[in-house]
C-alpha cells in the first residue's frame, strides 16, 4: 500500500492512501464509506476517525488494526461506485510528507564508503553515526524549499527514509525490519557553512534544520511491498543534471544496523530514520565545489527505486 | 505565578489541565475562571466557552492565546486571592482547588518544536578551553522527558551517566529572525531542565561531531516543576540554579556566568522560527569551580539528584536501573 498526506481544500490534511487506479483516495471518507454501506453503521465516518486516527503518526500507532481498515476501505471503493469526496486525481490535491511531522527525525552521517571518502574523512565510522534533524524541517514531496538568506553552500543529499511502525527498544538487527511500518525518499538539505561554524562546538543542529530542509515522500509504501530495502537505486539530479547515482547496498551501516543501534535511544512509530548519502553532494566535488551549490531557481529531483520521486524547487526566501 | 501541568487521580492521560500556585494551592484555572466570570463579571451564559479558550489543555496553548488568556490569568489571581484560594468552587460547585499532593504533575511544555540546550556556554570553563565564537545548541527530544519526581532510568548502554542543571528560558510569542533588541518581548518566563548525559557515548559521538544518543535517550531530559511566568529580566538575570547529587551542592549558576546573553541566544535560534512553549535551555555543565571536564558528578543507581531555583521550584529524581531500582 501507498500511504499519503494531502490537502484537498481549506488547508486541512487528510490522510489518504493510493488506489488501484493511481487516484488518492481520502481513508477517513472511504472507510467511512465502507462502514455505512456494509455494516449499517450510519456515524460510519466518525468511526473511521477513531479506527484510522486523524493523522499519519496516529495511523501508525494504531497498528495492524489501522492498517487492515485502509485496505478494507480500498476494496471497498474498488467494487463500488463511490461519491464524490472519496477519490481524487493526483492532480486535485496537493501531496504533504507522508507523515509530515515525525516524533523524531535520525539522519545518517558518513554511511557510505563512496561519500565518506569524498569528504575527506580519514576512514569511516565505528559505530553508526548520526544527527537529529528538526521535524519542523520536513515539507512535502513537491514543496518549495526555502533558500534561507543566512546560507552561502547549500547541499543536497538523497536518501531512503525508514518510518517506525511499533514501539522500538533495544531489538536486534534480525528483528529489526519488523519494526518498520514503510519507506519514502528523502533530501537530506544542509547548509553546509553553517554547519561548519557549529562543527568547532562539535554540534549539529541548525544547518541541518532550516524550515524545508527535509522534503520527503512522496508516498509510505509499506513495508510488504519492499522485500529487500537494502538493494535499491539511489538517484539525484539538478536541474535534469545526474549528481548522484548508487544504490543503498553500499551503506556501511545497514538499515538492520541502524534501527537496532538507534533503537536503544528507544523508538516509537512515526519516527524516522535516514540512511545517509552516496557520493556526489556539492561539498565533495573536486577541486571545486561552487558550481553544484544549490541556488534559487535550482530544480532537485531525488529518487528511490520503488518508493518515487521528489521534486523541489529552490526559492529564495 | 507558576504554572503547573498536570493530571487529576480521576483524568485519563490527555486530560491534562492547567493549574497556577496560588495561597498554596494549586487551583485548575479552567474552571477558576469560569467561577470568576460567572461571580465578578455577573457573565450566565458563556464562563464555560470564555474559560476554556483561555485556559486550554496545555500551558503551551495557553501561552498561544497570547494577551487575552494572560489578562485572564489576572483576573482568575485576583479573584482568588480576594476570595480564598482554597474556598475557590466552579460555578455549578465543580472542585478547583488541590492540594500540590492531588495532582500528577507532567512536565509543564510536553511537546516543543524547539527545547534546544545552549552548550559551551561556561564562562568558568573557557579558561581551560577556547571560547564558543557562537550561541551553537543541541536537541533534546520532547520523548525523552520526564517530570519531576519521575525516575531516571539508567541507560543501559552506557557506564557513564552525569547531569547538568539548566535555566530554561520559555518562549511566549513567535517569531522568526528576532533582532537581540527585541527578544526579551518573546520570553514568557522560565523553567528548569536537567540535561541528563551518557558522558561515555557522549564523548564517542563528540569525534564525530555529533550529539544524539549520549543526550536523548528516555528519561535524560527532567522539565519543570513549574513555568514561571511572566519574572522580570532582572529576575530571570540573577536567578541562581543549583544542582545537589545525594545532597551535596554541584553545580550553582546565573545567567551572568553564561558566555551568551538570553538576546544573543534567542537572536541566534530565532532564525530558524520560534515559538509559545518552545524553550531554550542555558547552563549545561556551569559547574562550581570549570573544573568539569575533568571531574564530572557522576550518578549512580540509587542517586538522588535535585534542581531548584528558589523563585521555580524543585525538580527530584532518583536513578534506578532499567526495571527497577536494584
Amino acid at each position: 500500500m501507498k500511504l499519503v498526506t494531502f490537502i484537498h481544500q481549506k488547508n486541512e490534511e487528510r490522510i489518504g492512501a493510493i488506489d488501484n487506479l493511481g487516484r488518492i483516495a481520502d481513508l477517513h471518507r472511504a472507510y467511512g464509506s465502507y462502514l455505512r454501506e456494509v455494516e449499517s453503521n450510519p456515524a460510519g465516518e466518525q468511526l473511521a476517525a477513531i479506527v484510522l486516527g486523524r493523522d499519519m503518526v496516529e495511523f501508525l500507532k494504531r497498528g495492524d488494526e489501522a492498517l487492515a481498515a485502509a485496505r478494507n476501505a480500498l476494496d471497498h471503493i474498488a467494487s463500488h461506485d463511490v461519491s464524490g469526496g472519496i477519490v481524487f486525481a493526483r492532480e486535485q490535491v496537493h501531496l504533504k510528507s507522508p507523515v509530515p511531522r515525525p516524533g523524531a527525525l535520525v539522519s545518517a552521517g558518513k554511511n557510505f564508503s563512496d561519500h565518506v571518502a569524498e569528504m575527506a574523512s580519514k576512514k569511516g565510522p565505528a559505530a553508526p553515526v548520526a544527527f537529529l534533524k528538526l521535524p519542523g524541517s520536513v515539507i512535502g514531496p513537491e514543496d518549495d524549499i526555502p533558500y534561507p538568506p543566512e546560507v552561502k553552500n547549500l547541499d543536497y543529499e538523497v536518501e531512503l527514509a525508514i518510518v517506525i511502525g511499533k514501539p522500538c527498544v533495544d531489538v536486534s538487527q534480525d528483528a529489526a525490519l519488523d519494526y518498520v511500518a514503510g519507506y519514502c525518499a528523502f533530501n537530506d538539505i544542509s547548509a553546509r557553512d553553517t554547519i561548519h561554524g557549529e562543527n568547532k562546538n562539535g554540534i549539529h543542529l541548525m544547518g541541518k534544520s532550516f524550515p524545508g530542509f527535509a522534503p520527503m515522500g512522496p508516498y509510505l509504501v509499506t513495508a510488504d511491498e519492499i522485500p529487500d530495502p537494502q538493494n535499491l537505486k539511489l538517484k539525484l539530479s539538478v536541474n535534469g543534471e545526474t549528481r548522484q547515482d548508487s544504490n543503498l547496498s553500499y551503506m556501511i551501516f545497514k538499515i538492520r544496523d541502524m534501527i537496532a543501534y538507534w533503537s536503544q535511544m528507544g523508538l516509537n512509530p512515526g519516527d524516522v530514520l535516514t540512511t545517509g548519502t552516496p557520493r556526489g553532494v556539492a561539498a565533495g566535488r573536486k577541486p571545486d565545489q561552487a558550481p553544484w551549490w544549490l541556488k534559487p531557481g535550482d530544480v532537485v529531483e531525488s529518487e528511490v527505486e520503488n518508493i518515487g520521486r521528489l521534486k523541489n524547487r529552490i526559492v529564495r526566501e | 505565578m507558576k504554572l503547573y501541568l498536570g493530571l487529576l487521580e480521576s483524568s485519563r492521560p490527555d486530560q491534562t489541565r492547567v493549574f497556577g500556585a496560588i495561597d498554596g494551592k494549586l487551583l485548575d484555572l479552567n474552571p477558576a475562571y469560569a467561577a470568576c466570570l460567572k461571580q465578578s463579571k455577573n457573565n450566565h451564559a458563556n464562563a464555560y466557552e470564555l474559560a476554556a479558550f483561555a485556559f486550554p489543555e496545555s500551558i503551551a496553548a495557553f501561552l498561544a492565546r497570547g494577551e487575552s488568556s494572560k489578562k485572564a490569568l489576572d483576573e482568575v489571581a485576583a479573584f482568588a486571592r480576594k476570595n480564598g484560594a482554597g474556598d475557590l468552587s466552579g460555578p455549578s460547585g465543580e472542585r478547583v482547588s488541590y492540594d500540590a499532593k492531588e495532582v500528577r504533575l507532567l512536565p509543564p511544555l510536553l511537546s516543543p518544536e524547539k527545547s534546544f540546550v545552549i552548550g559551551f556556554s561556561d564562562k568558568a570553563r573557557t579558561e581551560a578551553l577556547p571560547q564558543a565564537e557562537i550561541p551553537t545548541g543541541y536537541y533534546k527530544l520532547p520523548q525523552t522527558f520526564v517530570a519531576s519526581g519521575a525516575p531516571i532510568v539508567w541507560p543501559k548502554f552506557s557506564e557513564e551517566v552525569d547531569a547538568d542543571a539548566c535555566l530554561a528560558i520559555v518562549i511566549g510569542k513567535s517569531g522568526r529572525r528576532i533582532p537581540a533588541e527585541r527578544a526579551w518581548d518573546h520570553v514568557a518566563g522560565v523553567t528548569l531542565v536537567i540535561d541528563i548525559t551518557a558522558r561515555d557515548i557522549n564523548k564517542r559521538e563528540g569525534l564525530t561531531t555529533n550529539n544524539l544518543l549520549g543526550k536523548n535517550f528516555p528519561s535524560s531530559t527532567c522539565v519543570g516543576p513549574a513555568v514561571l511566568l511572566p519574572p522580570s529580566r532582572e529576575e530571570i538575570e540573577k536567578m541562581e540554579v543549583e544542582l545537589s547529587l545525594d545532597g551535596t551542592v554541584k553545580q550553582k549558576f546565573a545567567l551572568r556566568d553564561c558566555v551568551f546573553t538570553v538576546e544573543q541566544i534567542i537572536a541566534r535560534w530565532s532564525i530558524l522560527g520560534i515559538k509559545p512553549g518552545d524553550w531554550l535551555a542555558i547552563g549545561a555543565s556551569m559547574a562550581l569551580a570549570g573544573d568539569r571536564l575533568q571531574n564530572p558528578a557522576p550518578l549512580r543507581i540509587g542517586s538522588t539528584i535535585r534542581c531548584s531555583a528558589a523563585a521555580i521550584g524543585e525538580l527530584s529524581h532518583q536513578v534506578v536501573a532499567a526495571g527497577g531500582l536494584r
